[in-house]
């Protein structure tokens, strides 16, 4: 029996040695192989995901139509350092954590820039939303909403690396104002909001802040059901959604699409990008 | 100190350590209550053979579907690779330290086999992900995240569960056993692989199962370098999402039955633990009953 185990167990290692050296002398003589496309993707329930899905058209809503070898991974940070070291990924990440480690492309020959996400030529971008129940009359939470698009909340988006909306007037905290603020949403939102946050309550001592990460869509259910004042939401609300709440956007947020530096490829068009995220374009070859 | 104030002062320890024994307990009947009332829902929604056998897992779409079964086939795949990687390596290594290994280089190759332990599984997972996977990139096929760069990185990180373990059991078959190989005409060798490690065998088993648990509970080493694509791979180059890599990649923003189904991931994988428990169980009461040769 334990010869039998033994015996076994020395095959499989011979077998995976011998693998392991016919693989590196097949690289030699066999030349260039034609390299498939690494794909990375986030995990499905992501909201970088869900708005990158829906702005280039690979979900219809129902059904999300990824290229099921799509390699997941589970942070922004993550699928940069992914795309990386692989010379043959394409990824995207979020607009504000670019580094000079991997390349980002044009799209449809318009550079990923805060300058063409604002003035809307850079198309693969979403909002960061906030958005308040029609008839709450909830004055802390009406005051926020302007506070948030005043010129001082702007600023603050500004800092915190994330594309400003255009300005309303001069923000001043009105007298007297105490009590609590629930927020719930989007994790996505959490670096700008915390700022947001902290800057309001300066300006407003009697007021505390309450902010609950449950992601985009079940925060706006719980400000539906009035377990919450407002959502954050790093999507467009959806049509029935706006039927049920006022909202706001307070600054958007572009999310690139990034290949390896040695990547010969420096543009590339929506439509390609779509197609390599179903998997129909495989290879690099084929990107023109 | 009077009798009865002695006597007190026992009973009063008594208690504590039974309470901190209580604890224990009790903290694993609460996960098995949370993972399975927490299952149920999903369970009987979705229905226990579906789940268990359905090949798509899309949380989001309208109607979602939810089956596990490439998730199941991917945590036994990777497991089995690294058992191919890490067990022979583990056990011939726990044979140099328990009968090769020269004293003065002993303790430091101890200790480094402990070290190995107590790296956390994330720098592994870096590791792979800068290294392993970029090779096989490299000089094999598919893009690296693969049941290959997964099967690497388990079979090192169960390396010090598979040598201590069996080194332990080497070391525990009396000495008398070898010196009536070596009387009888056999060389060290021999004396070794057909005396000793027969003899060690229950052990070396309790070792190999105690790393399998270590590799199918693993998570963040693995999310970092399998890929993590929801397929049923058909080659060791191809991408893999095992049960706990589900679990991790989808909980923070899984809500109402997406939720459900992942705890009920949970459930599979604990389910998973508890055969390899009791399996252990079987092993060591058999070493016990049966004793040194069999």
């Amino acid at each position: 029996m334990k010869k039998v185990l033994l015996s076994v167990l020395a095959v499989a290692a011979v077998a995976a040695g011998g693998a392991f050296f016919t693989g590196c002398g097949g690289k030699g003589d066999g030349g260039e192989r034609k390299r498939e496309i690494t794909v990375i993707s986030r995990e499905e329930s992501s909201g970088t995901r869900g708005a990158f899905d829906e702005l280039m058209h690979i979900t219809d809503g129902k059904t999300n139509q990824l290229y099921p070898g799509a390699v997941i991974v589970s942070s922004t940070d993550e699928a940069a350092s992914k795309v990386e070291v692989d010379k043959f990924a394409i990824g995207y990440t979020s607009l504000g954590s670019i580094t000079d480690k991997v390349k980002a492309l044009t799209i449809d020959g318009v550079v990923p820039s805060e300058a063409n996400v604002k003035n809307g030529s850079y198309k693969i971008a979403r909002p960061f939303v906030l958005a308040e129940r029609g008839n709450a009359n909830l004055p802390i939470a009406d005051d926020f909403m302007v506070f948030v698009t005043s010129k001082q909340g702007q600023e603050i988006v500004d800092k915190a690396g994330y594309i400003t909306v255009d300005a309303n007037a001069d923000y001043a905290a009105p007298a007297g104002l105490s009590g609590k603020l629930t927020l719930a949403g989007s994790t996505s939102v959490e670096r700008v909001i915390e700022r947001l946050k902290e800057a309001y309550e300066v300006l407003n001592p009697g007021v505390k802040v309450e902010i609950n990460y449950n992601g985009s869509s079940a925060g706006i259910r719980d400000c539906v059901n009035g377990r919450s004042d407002l959502a954050m939401s790093s999507r467009e609300l959806k049509a029935e959604e706006k039927e049920q709440l006022k909202s706001a956007t307070f600054a958007l947020d572009g999310i690139a699409v990034v290949v390896n530096q040695v990547n010969t490829i420096s543009g590339i068009s929506a439509e390609t990008v779509t197609k390599i995220f179903k998997g129909e374009v495989r290879y690099w070859a084929d990107v023109q | 100190m009077t009798n009865e104030m002695k006597e007190i002062r026992e009973k009063g320890a008594e208690y504590f350590f039974l309470l901190c024994s209580l604890v224990s307990i009790g903290a694993v009947l609460l996960i098995c209550y949370f993972i399975f009332s927490g299952a149920y829902p999903a369970l009987r929604d979705i229905g226990v053979w579906a789940f268990l056998t359905g090949d798509l897992w899309k949380p989001t779409d309208v109607p979602p579907s939810f089956g596990i079964f490439n998730m199941i086939a991917g945590s036994v795949y990777v497991t089995a690779g690294a058992c191919i990687f890490g067990v022979p390596v583990g056990v011939f290594a726990a044979v140099y330290m328990a009968k090769y290994c020269p004293r003065s280089i002993y303790p430091v190759a101890s200790q480094l086999v402990s070290l190995l332990a107590g790296i956390p599984s994330i720098i592994y997972g870096f590791f792979g992900m800068m290294l392993i996977v970029p090779f096989i990139q490299e000089y094999f096929a598919g893009n690296g995240n693969s049941v290959l760069a997964a099967s690497i990185v388990l079979g090192v990180m169960i390396l010090p569960t598979v040598i201590k373990v069996s080194e332990v059991s080497i070391r525990a078959v009396p000495k008398s056993y070898f010196e009536g190989a070596l009387a009888l005409g056999a060389t060290k060798e021999q004396s070794i692989f057909f005396v000793g490690i027969p003899a060690a065998k229950s052990g070396i088993l309790a070792g190999v199962i105690l790393g399998i648990g270590r590799a199918i509970g693993e998570t963040m080493a693995v999310v970092m370098v399998a890929g993590n694509s929801n397929i049923l791979p058909d080659s060791i180059f191809k991408s893999v999402r095992t049960l706990t890599a589900n679990i991790v990649l989808e909980m923070g923003y899984a809500a109402g039955s997406h939720y459900d189904a992942i705890v009920a991931t949970g459930a599979v994988l604990f389910v998973f633990i508890l055969i390899l428990n009791i399996i252990l169980n079987i092993i060591n009461r058999g070493a016990q009953t049966s004793g040194g040769l069999s």
